[in-house]
């Protein structure tokens, strides 16, 4: 269950002496006896009442020692949870949900459009912190500047900027998307996708990068941590912070700066060149991720970002390993050539046998889902609790196993799974809704 | 065939405007044959939707054939609108009907003509892969001989995608100009979590549409769309307001106002809302009417009947070979030639061409 789902009281009456470690496992309040309210209502109540926030339960979960480690029968019919308070936040149109993401510009939370109910991500940048990023605040107006002109399937859509001057914040609103690809690949077996999966992804990416290509716009930071998905798992080519528009009127594609991620840069700019081949950095960096995706494995590995740029400087990629196949071993092959003229192109790619025929699903293997950070599988929307908090004014803010259990319509005879108390939440929400349903008489439960 | 040429339509009327103003429909007669068509007339200028939209409209609709989904006929470009030629629907839509003639409803067998007309249609949608997304009564137009056909494919959407077969759709249909279209969209097409949405989406639109068109408003209009939102996620359903379901009038007239959305706008006296509701509290709907309507409204989407389901459904036996929908809705008067409104159509030539001027301006 998260945790910030449902906050638990822990009862300080039953916790034994701070030098004798013997932590109260459960968080669990003094047994609810007459009046189910008694400890809300502040009322004289010999117990006194610790409330320890999420932070505290961690730690006394570390704190356990496991010797001495002693379990209180409680009945988990005197358990209270108490709905953590959802504080409904407008910005502009939007209504907040939760954090999505946390970068060092500031954070990523979800939104959602109140006109069009159109789930968003809204990038937040603080001034303050975009300030003490090299080229921080150029990135971002570099970014803005090329997404307000992209428009592509696999290219992240930018649908809206604004700024809170009081706040020096701004907010970029952007398309929602459910995963990120380096969240995927950290959550799964071996690191890596199956061939199948990782072929979807990658003819995404080429699309994407045919179009940006096209656009004479060059990424320069292509690798897993900056390819997203959406719900219908379309691939979104996000973070332009790095990318640069070529001159539109000149025959070359050269650039000069490399501000991408160290492992997957290529050699060029590992050595220091100082003028190289845009469109050719972003075939190696996605020959790295394909490699990544693939394998588990980067092409160059090194203990730290100078043995790592030595080692793609002057070494070899480690060859594909044998179990890819000739065809795909080929491909990375190719596409980590350290000349970046023996490099293909996009269209070459596309053309090249493992692109073209798509790999089955081999047997034992399983297509990996994007993860979740709540216990949420379907990722619904976060901002919903918010929304319930600003309609439902008279939510009910605690409630307990019984109640919860009379929701399920049980009576109360069954024991509560994990998964479905970490649906609690939602239904102690739907409890509330039955106070509140005199609103709308037009209206019927189900 | 129908000639993609302007001269040889002669404008008749206006019926309606439509799509937040970039759109108006006009009757017109095509001279070569003196049939009555319908022209959609889009100034491609204005809307902020790019083209494709109705493009996709345009494809769609020539993708599917039957008798009960509005027909293309053909289009043209002239200066700079677009026309879109449709076979004319004299009743015009249900929403106008409602609103024109039937502020209280329409009567429940005239409800059970149209439905079964809109399932036919769907249950065509659904075997074609497509989900239609926008059912509501403005999308519901009926013919001269009552027959209904169910238009507004601009925001149907296949299941067939990249050539491959989906099992579910993830996206919300493209917004409409008020984003009015919410109110008839199904909670899990709301919710846009990984779930997805299916047809069955557009069952629980027509269950709206059942309401829609029994009660004469739409259910959750008068309401916040995030509340909207919020109350259809939470599972509560629209009803059909009748003596079975409608409480007793004990809130005050400003709060049963809000609630019922029988404030259908400027001029509407508190008489008239004390009318309907009378009109609710003293009718009785058919207990099969409230049950297709509940089972169309179920939160859970596997829940819902399919549209082949719901057509055996009880509900429609009512329904008697000889039922004609025109004669059930008597009052209501079909679309005839207007000079008056010509006169508003030469107007609006006008006005378009003063926008013209307006907006030339060079600027360097």
């Amino acid at each position: 269950m998260d945790p910030r789902m449902c906050r638990k009281i822990s009862s300080s009456e039953s916790l034994p002496d701070a030098d004798n470690i013997e932590y109260e496992v459960s968080n669990i309040i003094a047994p609810q006896e007459s009046d189910d309210n008694f400890m809300l209502d502040g009322s004289p109540e010999p117990h006194s009442v610790t409330w320890l926030d999420n932070d505290q339960i961690d730690d006394l979960d570390l704190n356990l020692d496991p010797t001495n480690l002693c379990f209180h029968r409680v009945d988990s019919a005197d358990i209270i949870y108490r709905n953590k308070k959802k504080k409904c936040k407008m910005v502009g149109k939007y209504v907040m949900g939760d954090v999505l993401g946390e970068g060092s510009y500031g954070k990523v939370k979800e939104m959602l459009d109140s006109e069009t109910l159109c789930r968003r991500a809204v990038k937040i940048l603080k001034k303050r912190k975009l300030r003490r990023i090299p080229n921080g605040e150029q990135n971002v107006q570099r970014e803005i500047q090329l997404l307000r002109i992209l428009r592509h399937k696999n290219v992240i859509e930018l649908v809206d900027v604004m700024y809170n001057d009081e706040k020096q914040k701004m907010y970029l609103v952007m398309e929602f998307c459910v995963g990120v690809l380096q969240d995927m690949l950290e959550g799964s077996p071996g690191k890596k996708f199956p061939q199948r999966q990782a072929h979807d992804y990658f003819t995404q990416l080429l699309d994407g990068l045919e179009y940006l290509h096209g656009q004479g716009v060059v990424h320069k930071d292509i690798k897993p941590g900056n390819l997203l998905l959406t719900l219908d798992q379309t691939l979104k080519i996000t973070d332009f912070g790095v990318a640069e528009a070529l001159d539109m009127f000149s025959p070359e594609d050269t650039c000069y700066t490399g501000q991408g991620s160290p492992a997957f840069q290529p050699p060029e700019i590992a050595n220091g060149a100082e003028q190289f081949s845009g469109v050719k950095v972003d075939i190696w960096s996605s020959g790295v991720t394909l490699y990544n995706m693939t394998t588990g494995r980067y092409p160059f590995e090194g203990d730290n970002v100078y043995r790592l740029l030595e080692s793609i400087g002057r070494g070899e990629p480690a060859p594909p390993p044998p179990s890819l196949g000739p065809t795909l071993g080929a491909l990375l092959t190719n596409m980590l050539k350290r000349d970046p003229d023996l490099r293909p192109t996009v269209h070459e790619i596309k053309r090249h046998s493992w692109v073209k025929a798509r790999p089955p699903l081999e047997a034992g293997e399983r297509m990996v889902t994007p993860r979740s950070r709540r216990s949420d599988e379907l990722h619904t929307s976060t901002v919903i609790p918010y929304l319930v908090e600003r309609h439902y004014p008279s939510a009910q803010e605690y409630f307990t196993e019984r109640d919860y259990r009379h929701e399920l319509g049980d009576g109360g005879s069954r024991t509560l799974s994990t998964a479905e108390l970490s649906d609690a939440e939602s239904r102690g929400r739907k409890r509330r809704w039955h106070s509140s349903c005199g609103r709308l008489p037009s209206c019927r439960l189900t | 065939m129908f000639n993609p040429d302007i001269n040889d339509y002669q404008l008749t009327s206006i019926i309606t405007e439509c799509c937040g103003g970039v759109a108006v429909v006009y009757s017109a007669l095509y001279k070569p044959n003196n049939q009555n068509v319908a022209i959609k007339r889009y100034f491609v200028d204005k809307t902020k939707e790019n083209a494709s939209l109705i493009q996709q409209d345009i494809l769609t609709r020539k993708e599917l054939q039957h008798a009960n989904i509005l027909p293309y006929l053909t289009s043209f470009v002239h200066g700079k609108e677009l026309y879109v030629v449709s076979p004319l629907m004299t009743f015009g839509s249900c929403r106008d009907i409602l609103d024109h003639y039937f502020q209280e409803g329409l009567p429940e067998l005239a409800c059970a003509l149209v439905l079964r007309d809109v399932l036919q249609a769907l249950q065509y949608l659904h075997k074609q892969l497509y989900i239609h997304r926008s059912v509501r009564a403005s999308h519901v137009l009926v013919g001269a001989n009552g027959g209904v056909r169910l238009s507004g494919l601009r925001s149907a959407a296949s299941l067939m995608v990249r050539g491959r077969r989906q099992r579910h759709l993830h996206q919300l249909p493209p917004p409409d100009a008020d984003n009015t279209n919410l109110m008839w969209l199904s909670p899990e097409l709301l919710e846009q979590n990984l779930k997805g949405y299916d047809e069955k989406s557009d069952i629980y639109s027509l269950g709206v549409l059942c309401c829609e068109l029994a009660n004469g408003a739409v259910p959750f209009a008068e309401v916040p769309t995030t509340l909207m939102f919020t109350e259809k996620v939470r599972g509560s359903r629209p009803q059909l307001l009748d003596c079975s379901t409608f409480p007793e009038p004990c809130l005050d007239d400003s709060e049963m106002k809000s609630m019922y959305n029988t404030d259908s706008g400027v001029g509407d006296s508190a008489d008239g809302v004390m009318r309907l509701r009378q009109l609710y509290a003293a009718r009785k709907l058919s207990d099969t009417f409230h049950h297709l309507s509940e089972m169309a409204l179920q939160r859970e989407p596997d829940k819902r009947p399919s549209a082949t389901q719901l057509l055996n459904h009880p509900f429609f036996k009512q329904i008697r070979k000889t039922d004609y929908l025109p004669g059930l809705i008597g009052r209501v008067k079909p679309i005839k030639p207007d000079l008056s409104d010509m006169s508003a159509l030469l107007l609006q030539e006008k006005l378009s061409e003063m926008e013209i001027e307006k907006t030339t301006e060079w600027d360097f």
